[in-house]
């Protein structure tokens, strides 16, 4: 049923999130057809304009991929639509874990999207060069190859986007506990809910940092001068904190949702 | 299974705040019946409905489907229309057939083809472009096109045309087979009575009463419309 | 053919009375094998139990008999819903002379008026 539920779920983001895409990936073939002609004040107008509507459909993309995620959790669990969601012959886990699939498969989507939309509109060999000098830089600076920062870096930005958008999900979930329910509500356990998350990250990586002193100079210190294996010990420590955050809230949202519902 | 009962509701209460809307309600159903669920608007008809659906959570009781608890099994089972629009706007008649047939075994996708023939419906129409009445039909058709074990239908008849009120009751009717039961709420009892094997009347969140209605109009030499205003009157 | 019900009274009764007419009046013959139970309650628009328990009724009555597997038949026997007829004419003529005597005609004052009727 997961499966049955996943593409009904899909279904919708694609539905909502296409046009963003596409307009994406337009804007960006404008921006580099512009860049193509001979660079007159007008043309250049119009490429700043292009280029400008590039970056905010890139914008849009991610923060429409997380309202829309919210949105979509609430609409089908808590609206009108959960007269449907919840009558189905499924499990409130499968419900749970269709809604984070979803959000998990179009955070991976936009990305892909919005890379290719960057290597469309601004892809050169020069700027490609500059890049990858740029992150030279930085990973010999740390000591670290290039494979390991990028992943890391992803890595670390999705864990965070992933956090946030299940805090969202609790919060929805504890403010709709009751009747009458209010967003209000939502928004302020679901921020709160963050809230106590980016502590428990801070908190336990300081308490790491109690038996692992170059870890504590990154408290103690509000310079640029990291110890590179500080930064490498940290970056895995926030990720597997991340990862085990976000399984106990999947945890704690699945239980509170298979104790029942109250639809108004 | 056949002496087992269908729907079988053990003390049940459901408070908001401090308030009771439903106060120890005990219900036993058996199949093959009619069953009409009558009471004033606010009497606790809907919430009754809502807990045997799983949309609220009882705050004390239990609730028995076929000698299961309120969820997977008991949704196989339970055919519910809800008292307002539930589907996805953004869907199609056709998708929402799919819908239903990927999550439901017992959905008869050509019986809903041939009932929304029946109604005018077009199966390409987006809900979006259709108006609260049309979309209402199209639930009314997803439903019945079940074969389920229990219907519930929340006032069907709130807000239709005679026409399509007599629609509706001959789909329930044409639809109905001694295997299931149908439970109807409405408020509307004159329009529906005739049909009920049983009526159940619910006021104040408490069943005060549970009868076979041919005996009931026999007893109190009346029709159920006129014993129900007798027994509440305003 | 639109059926309308009373719902002061049991609908069984009235599908009873609905029944019994089509009996008398020969829609059903004697012997004749009568519709499903389920074609019966589409065709008058009730439910299904109700027709039952009028049908039941009526073979109670010996009007009709079921035969194990095949479904319903009219009884065989002529002389009972000859009888029928007999119980529902009277009826029917007693409550025309109840009419009558309700606003002061007697028994012959009021035969000469149904004879007066032209059909």
């Amino acid at each position: 049923m997961l499966k049955k539920l996943l593409k009904y779920d899909l279904k919708y983001m694609i539905r909502n999130m296409s046009v963003f895409y596409i307009l994406a990936i337009f804007f960006a073939i404008i921006t580099r057809l512009l860049s193509l002609l001979d660079q007159s004040v007008m043309i250049g107008i119009l490429t700043k304009i292009s280029s400008g509507c590039v970056i905010a459909m890139i914008a849009n993309i991610i923060i429409n991929a997380m309202m829309r995620s919210w949105l979509r959790f609430r609409d089908s669990l808590y609206k009108d639509e959960a007269y449907l969601t919840h009558t189905l012959p499924v499990t409130k886990n499968d419900l749970y874990n269709s809604k984070l699939l979803q959000t998990l498969i179009f955070f991976f989507i936009g990305f892909i999207i919005v890379l290719l939309t960057l290597f469309i509109a601004y892809y050169t060999k020069d700027t490609w060069h500059t890049i990858k000098e740029y992150i030279k830089t930085i990973t010999t600076g740390f000591n670290m190859s290039t494979a390991f920062f990028i992943i890391m870096a992803i890595v670390v930005i999705f864990l965070e986007l992933f956090n946030a958008i299940q805090c969202g999900f609790l919060g929805i979930i504890l403010g709709y506990r009751k009747n009458n329910a209010r967003l209000g509500f939502s928004v302020l356990y679901g921020f709160i809910t963050y809230l106590i998350a980016q502590t428990l990250v801070l908190g336990l990586v300081f308490i790491y940092g109690l038996f692992d002193p170059t870890v504590m100079e990154l408290f103690k210190t509000a310079t640029i001068n990291i110890d590179v294996n500080a930064f490498k010990v940290l970056a895995v420590i926030t990720s597997v904190l991340y990862l085990v955050i976000i399984f106990t809230m999947s945890i704690i949202c699945k239980r509170i949702l298979s104790k029942g519902v109250n639809i108004e | 299974m056949s002496n087992m009962e269908l729907l079988e509701i053990k003390n049940l209460n459901k408070k908001y705040d401090k308030k009771y809307v439903l106060k120890d309600v005990d219900l036993k159903i058996t199949s093959g019946k009619i069953i009409g669920l009558l009471g004033k608007n606010g009497a606790g008809k809907t919430t009754l409905i809502k807990l045997i659906n799983d949309l609220l959570t009882p705050t004390s009781g239990e609730i028995f489907v076929k000698g299961n608890n309120i969820g997977v099994e008991s949704k196989k089972v339970i055919s519910y229309l809800p008292e307002r629009t539930y589907l996805n706007k953004q869907m199609k008649v056709s998708e929402v057939i799919d819908y239903f047939k990927d999550f439901y075994e017992n959905f008869d996708d050509n019986k809903a083809k041939k009932l929304l023939k029946d109604l005018d419906l077009d199966i390409n129409q987006n809900l979006s472009k259709m108006s609260k009445g049309m979309q209402e039909k199209v639930q009314l058709v997803l439903v019945m096109s079940r074969k389920a074990d229990l219907y519930i239908l929340d006032e069907p008849l709130g807000g239709v045309d005679p026409a399509t009120r007599d629609y509706i009751l001959d789909t329930i009717l044409s639809n109905f087979n001694e295997n299931a039961s149908v439970i109807i709420s409405t408020h509307l009892i004159s329009d529906i009575e005739r049909i009920l094997d049983e009526v159940i009347f619910i006021d104040k969140g408490k069943i005060v009463l549970q009868s076979d209605t041919d005996e009931l109009r026999t007893k109190e030499n009346a029709s159920i419309d006129e014993i129900f205003r007798r027994m509440f009157k305003c | 053919m639109d059926f309308t019900f009373d719902n002061n009274i049991p609908i069984y009764i009235q599908l009873l009375e609905y029944l019994k007419i089509y009996l008398i009046s020969g829609v059903f013959k004697c012997g004749e094998k009568l519709p499903s139970v389920r074609d019966f309650a589409n065709t008058f628009k009730v439910n299904p139990n109700t027709m039952q328990k009028a049908l039941a009724e009526l073979e109670s009555m010996n009007l009709i008999y079921t035969e194990r597997t095949n479904g319903k038949y009219v009884t065989k026997d002529e002389k009972l819903i000859e009888k029928l007829k007999d119980e529902y004419a009277i009826t029917l003529a007693k409550s025309y002379f109840q009419g009558m005597k309700r606003i002061g005609l007697g028994k012959a004052d009021s035969i000469k008026y149904l004879e007066g009727i032209n059909e």
